[in-house]
Order: C-alpha cells, then sequence, then structure tokens
C-alpha cells in the first residue's frame, strides 16, 4: 500500500510500471517453461515478479492498474521502459519506496542483459 | 484429573516428557484420531512458554525454532477444524495434560522471565536445558502421534481388506480416502518431527541430550532466509490469501528445490555424496521443481490486475531470492560446483536444504488446503470458465456425473470477464496440482532419507536404514542424537 500520498501522474506512471514488469516475467517464465526444470533464469523471474509486487503495493487502491498490454517480446528492453518511467517519478523528495524500487529495477536491467536472463 | 499446583517448573516439563514417551510406549490405531484434534493446542502452549523462558541462542539459521514449529500446528489446527481428517471429536488425554503442564509452567515464569544475557553462565545452561526439555517433549509427541497414525493407517488397510473379503455393506469399511488422508497426516508429522530435531541436534549437551555433538558453523544468509521464508509463507497463507501470495509461494518453492538440486549435485561431483544415491535423487527433485512450477502457473490463472501480494511475503521472498543469487549463482547462470564449493560449506548448507524440502511438504498441505476451503477465491470469468470446462470433462471421463451439462460461466460474465466464485472443477483441479507437488516432495524426501554429506566419505559405520515408509531427510543428524528414552521406532 502506498506509503505516502501519490499524485495522480506518479500513480500513473507507476501504474504503467506495473504493467511493463508483468508483461516483462511473463516473457522470462515462457522462457523458464521452454529451459525445462531447473532454468536459472527462475531468479530473474522471480526477481520482476517481486518488483511488480512492490510497485504494486505502492499503489493505492484507486488506482486501476489495468490497461493496455505492453509493446515488445524482449524482456531487458521492458525492464530498461520500466527504470526509465522510474526515473521520472524519483525526484528528489520521492518517497523510499520509489527509489528503492528504481534501484531493484535498474539491478534487474543488468541481470537481463548480463546474467543468465539475457 | 489435573496435577496439584505444587509442582516446580522442572517437575512439570519432566512430567510432559514422560507423558510424551508413553504416547510412543502406547501408540495405538485408536488413539491417532484424538492425538491429531490435541496437536495445535499442545504446540500453542509450547511456544507460548518457550516464548516467555529467557531466550537461549538458537540454532544454525538464528530463527526461533519454535517460530517456524507453530505456523505448522496452527495449520494442522486450522485443517482438522475446517473438517478434514480426522475431524471434530474426542481428545488426547495425555496430549491435553502436556499442554496444560506447559501452559502452568508459562505462568510460573512469565513473572520472573528476563533476557538471558542478564544470567550467569551457569544460569545461561539452566535456560538452555529448559527449552531442550520443551523442545524434545514436543519432539517425542510428534514422534509418537507419527508412530499411532502409522499404527492407524495399518489398521484401516486391514479392515478394508477384511471388509471386501466379508462383503460388509460399505458404510462399515473404511474409505480408500480416509486411508489417504492419515497417510497425508503422517507425511505433516513427520516434517514436524524433523523441524524439532533439527533444533535438537544442534544444542549443546544437556540433561536431555547428553550425548549431542555441538555443530559448528556460523549462521548463513541462505540459512536465516529459508527459515524466515518458511515462517512468513505459513502466515501469509494463514491470512485469507490473494491467489498471487499462492502464486510467490509456489515460485519461491520451486527456485528453493532448483537450488536444492543444483547444490546437491556440486556436492555428489565433490565427493560428499554418493553417486547412486545422487542419481536417485536428481530426477525427483526435478519432479518436485516442476509440480511446483506447474502450481503456481494455474494459481496465476485467478490473478487479476488489481491482485496484491502480501508486502511481508515479498520481504521474505526477496531475501531468499537473494541469498541464493548471492550462494549459487554466477553471471551466467548456476555457479559450478567449484565455485560453491568455495563459497560455501557444501555439506551443511545440503543438509539445510534438504530440511527446508521437508518443511515445504507442510506448505504444499496448507496451499492445498487454501484451495479446497478458501470461501473467497475468484478468477477472471474468460480462463476460469474454460480450465473449469477442462477439469470437469476430466472428472466427468472418471466417473464424476455431477459435472455433466453444467456451464461454469454466463455469457454476460465471460463477454465483461468479470471476477466470479472459483467453480468446484477449478477448486479440484488446484487441489490436483498440490497433491501431484505433496507427493513428488514426499518422493524426493525418501530419496534423501539415505543421504549425509558430512560422512558419506569417512563413514564409520554403515547407515541405518530409514523406517519403512516413514522418509527422512536428515538421517544422519537424527542417527547422532539419541536421548536416552527418546524415539525408537
Amino acid at each position: 500500500m502506498s506509503e505516502q500520498r501519490m499524485d495522480a501522474d506518479t500513480a500513473e506512471t507507476v501504474a504503467g510500471v506495473v504493467r511493463l514488469l508483468r508483461r516483462a516475467a511473463e516473457l522470462v517464465w515462457a522462457a523458464v517453461d521452454a529451459d525445462g526444470a531447473g532454468s536459472p533464469r527462475q531468479v530473474l523471474g522471480l526477481g520482476i515478479d517481486l518488483a511488480a509486487d512492490e510497485a504494486r503495493n505502492l499503489l493505492p487502491d484507486a488506482i486501476p492498474v489495468d490497461g493496455p498490454v505492453p509493446v515488445g517480446d524482449e524482456t531487458a528492453g521492458l525492464l530498461r521502459s520500466a527504470e526509465q518511467l522510474l526515473r521520472r517519478v524519483t525526484t528528489p523528495g520521492a518517497g523510499a519506496g520509489l527509489l528503492g524500487l528504481r534501484e531493484q529495477v535498474a539491478d534487474l536491467v543488468w541481470e537481463a542483459n548480463t546474467g543468465a536472463g539475457a | 484429573m489435573p496435577a496439584p499446583n505444587w509442582r516446580t517448573v522442572g517437575e512439570l516439563l519432566a512430567d510432559s516428557d514422560e507423558l510424551a514417551r508413553e504416547t510412543l510406549l502406547d501408540a495405538t490405531p485408536d488413539h491417532a484420531p484424538a492425538m491429531v484434534r490435541s496437536w495445535n493446542q499442545l504446540v500453542r502452549s509450547a511456544a507460548e512458554l518457550w516464548a516467555v523462558l529467557p531466550s537461549a541462542p538458537y540454532g544454525p539459521s538464528e530463527l526461533d525454532p519454535m517460530e517456524r514449529l507453530r505456523p505448522v500446528g496452527d495449520a494442522i489446527g486450522r485443517s482438522v477444524t475446517a473438517g478434514h481428517w480426522p475431524g471434530q471429536g474426542p481428545t488426547d488425554e495425555r496430549l491435553i495434560q502436556i499442554a496444560d503442564n506447559l501452559s502452568r509452567a508459562r505462568h510460573m515464569v512469565e513473572p520472573h522471565s528476563r533476557p538471558a544475557q542478564q544470567a550467569s553462565p551457569e544460569k545461561q545452561h539452566d535456560i538452555q536445558d529448559l527449552h531442550g526439555h520443551v523442545m524434545h517433549t514436543v519432539y517425542v509427541a510428534a514422534h509418537g502421534t507419527a508412530v499411532a497414525l502409522g499404527a492407524h493407517v495399518t489398521d484401516l488397510q486391514h479392515r478394508l481388506a477384511a471388509g471386501e473379503r466379508r462383503r460388509q455393506p460399505l458404510a462399515e469399511r473404511p474409505t480408500a480416502l480416509e486411508i489417504t488422508a492419515a497417510q497425508d497426516m503422517i507425511a505433516r508429522f513427520d516434517g514436524f518431527e524433523q523441524l524439532a530435531g533439527a533444533y535438537l541436534f544442534g544444542l549443546p549437551p544437556t540433561s536431555t541430550n547428553p550425548d549431542q555433538v555441538i555443530e559448528a558453523a556460523p549462521a548463513t544468509r541462505l540459512e536465516t532466509a529459508l527459515a524466515a521464508w518458511e515462517v512468513q509463507a505459513h502466515r501469509t497463507l494463514a491470512n485469507n490469501p490473494d491467489p498471487a501470495d499462492l502464486v510467490r509461494v509456489a515460485r519461491v518453492q520451486a527456485l528453493i528445490t532448483s537450488t536444492t538440486s543444483v547444490l546437491t549435485e556440486a556436492a555428489a561431483r565433490k565427493g560428499h555424496i554418493d553417486n547412486d544415491i545422487m542419481q536417485r535423487l536428481a530426477p525427483v527433485l526435478e519432479a518436485s521443481q516442476v509440480a511446483w512450477s506447474r502450481a503456481a502457473k494455474r494459481w496465476g490463472e485467478l490473478t487479476n490486475p488489481t491482485s496484491r501480494t502480501d508486502p511481508a511475503l515479498v520481504g521474505a521472498a526477496r531475501e531468499v531470492r537473494a541469498a541464493i543469487a548471492a550462494a549459487a549463482t554466477n553471471p551466467t547462470g548456476w555457479a559450478t560446483p567449484d565455485q560453491l564449493a568455495s563459497r560455501l560449506d557444501l555439506p551443511k548448507t545440503v543438509k539445510t536444504l534438504h530440511l527446508s524440502m521437508v518443511a515445504s511438504i507442510e506448505i504444499a498441505y496448507v496451499v492445498r488446503d487454501t484451495a479446497a476451503d478458501h470461501p473467497g477465491l475468484t478468477a477472471p470469468a474468460r480462463i476460469i470458465g474454460m480450465r473449469s470446462q477442462g477439469e470437469a470433462e476430466i472428472a466427468i471421463e472418471q466417473g464424476e456425473t455431477r459435472y455433466e451439462g453444467v456451464t461454469w460461466t454466463t455469457p454476460p460474465q465471460v463477454a465483461a470477464n468479470q471476477l466470479i466464485p472459483l467453480p468446484e472443477p477449478a477448486r479440484r483441479g488446484l487441489i490436483n496440482l498440490a497433491d501431484d507437488v505433496i507427493a513428488t516432495t514426499n518422493h524426493a524426501v525418501a530419496a534423501a532419507a539415505q543421504l549425509d554429506p558430512s560422512d558419506s566419505v569417512q563413514r564409520t559405520k554403515p547407515p541405518a536404514e530409514p523406517a519403512a515408509g516413514r522418509p527422512r531427510a536428515i538421517h544422519g543428524s537424527i542417527s547422532r542424537f539419541e536421548p536416552p528414552g527418546g524415539p525408537r521406532r
């Protein structure tokens, strides 16, 4: 749940981040299924799921999260888009939740580019 | 008849331990259902006493071990209250007497409770002794209940076979379902016993376990994260979980199982585990991981854009993921056996992961109970309509007639993709998937029964065989801990 009052623009941006992260997670889990049992990509998939959970939990109930499914079938690209959106709203004074989320997503971009998720 | 109040805390604990041992001496089939019904009360009393005892050093995970056990007791209690086997009925006098003793001890200790740090070394030893007594009582009582359940299952099987031979009316015979439910309960008590045992194995010698060897090793991040995860998973699942919570639980369990597989294989490559054990273990660990992943996907169908995951569960999952990433991965995927051996005490970490696998069986039972009983489960109409129809067709093929001709959604519900209460066949599908997790994980625990990575190379005595039909995940540790008059099968 939101730790502090969030303005409408920020909320809408975070809702977009949720959608991007959920789509990125879908792609990774599809790759995990294709890999078969024991895929190391599970680590990345779970990381994206958890970032999406945290983004969702920052939003008040009144903010709709559903919307168009983000275009793109490249995990790292979707994560980069999410990170760029978060960069817009993590201005000085942004809550710790948003700052922590941006840091997490930046780490996931790195993992998706360099790790087993690449 | 309650005992008089003049007994000391020590006497109450000694009496409790004695009663627990009596359950073993007298583990008859008839006692088992009542013992299961009484279990939660006993665990609660033990946990409440534990909470007022001055804190003592815990096991390798540095997490209060009773924190790990209480949710398991609560889950068994909820299952019985919800009407699952053995359902409502009489309780067991001895277990209730133990619960009463422990509650009395708590009332006596509570006013004098203070941090252990203020106590002298001698007093510290006494404190540890008290913790050991409480845990030993719980451990032996769990064992006694599991033994009684084993006898109960044998009795039911015998009566079922005899009933079939004598063509008794169906109503007078036990059902196969009843037998399966009792067997499931054995697995739950086995898990409980092993978790309690894991604490006792890590204790320095006390009057309850004088022969215990101290296991030296600092707590690791992975151990702590796994123990905290189990507790949080139970807490979240006990509190009206969202399907998103179930997805996260299943995904984390799948990752833990994959990690177990990777580390166990590394331990085998490094000569800590016999190759033939590894050959049996690898496919069943894989099956368990696949079963958890399937469960995650199916629960994912119940989520909707507004779903939220419990923030505390997210935090615990994040720590498990970070600990696994740090311990078992490199920039290209899973770490190599050489890398793992240089980072970790492989035998010890493998033991921790196998203990976590034992605990995961209980989590799977709670997932199954959630699928069966959670009244608030809803799902988007389109996908769940299709899923329900698919499950219904499977059930119809197996002889279920109630689903014939039933439609699970209305056109307006589908058009708007409304959230609708979960239709029965969809619940049935989730229960079947949880059953797969339970079965495959039980197989993995059984395959790991002879696994003791700490001494497989320099073994000086042949490993004892696990008791028939009673899986053991930490066999080696159990064989080292033989409390006087303690559990014997």
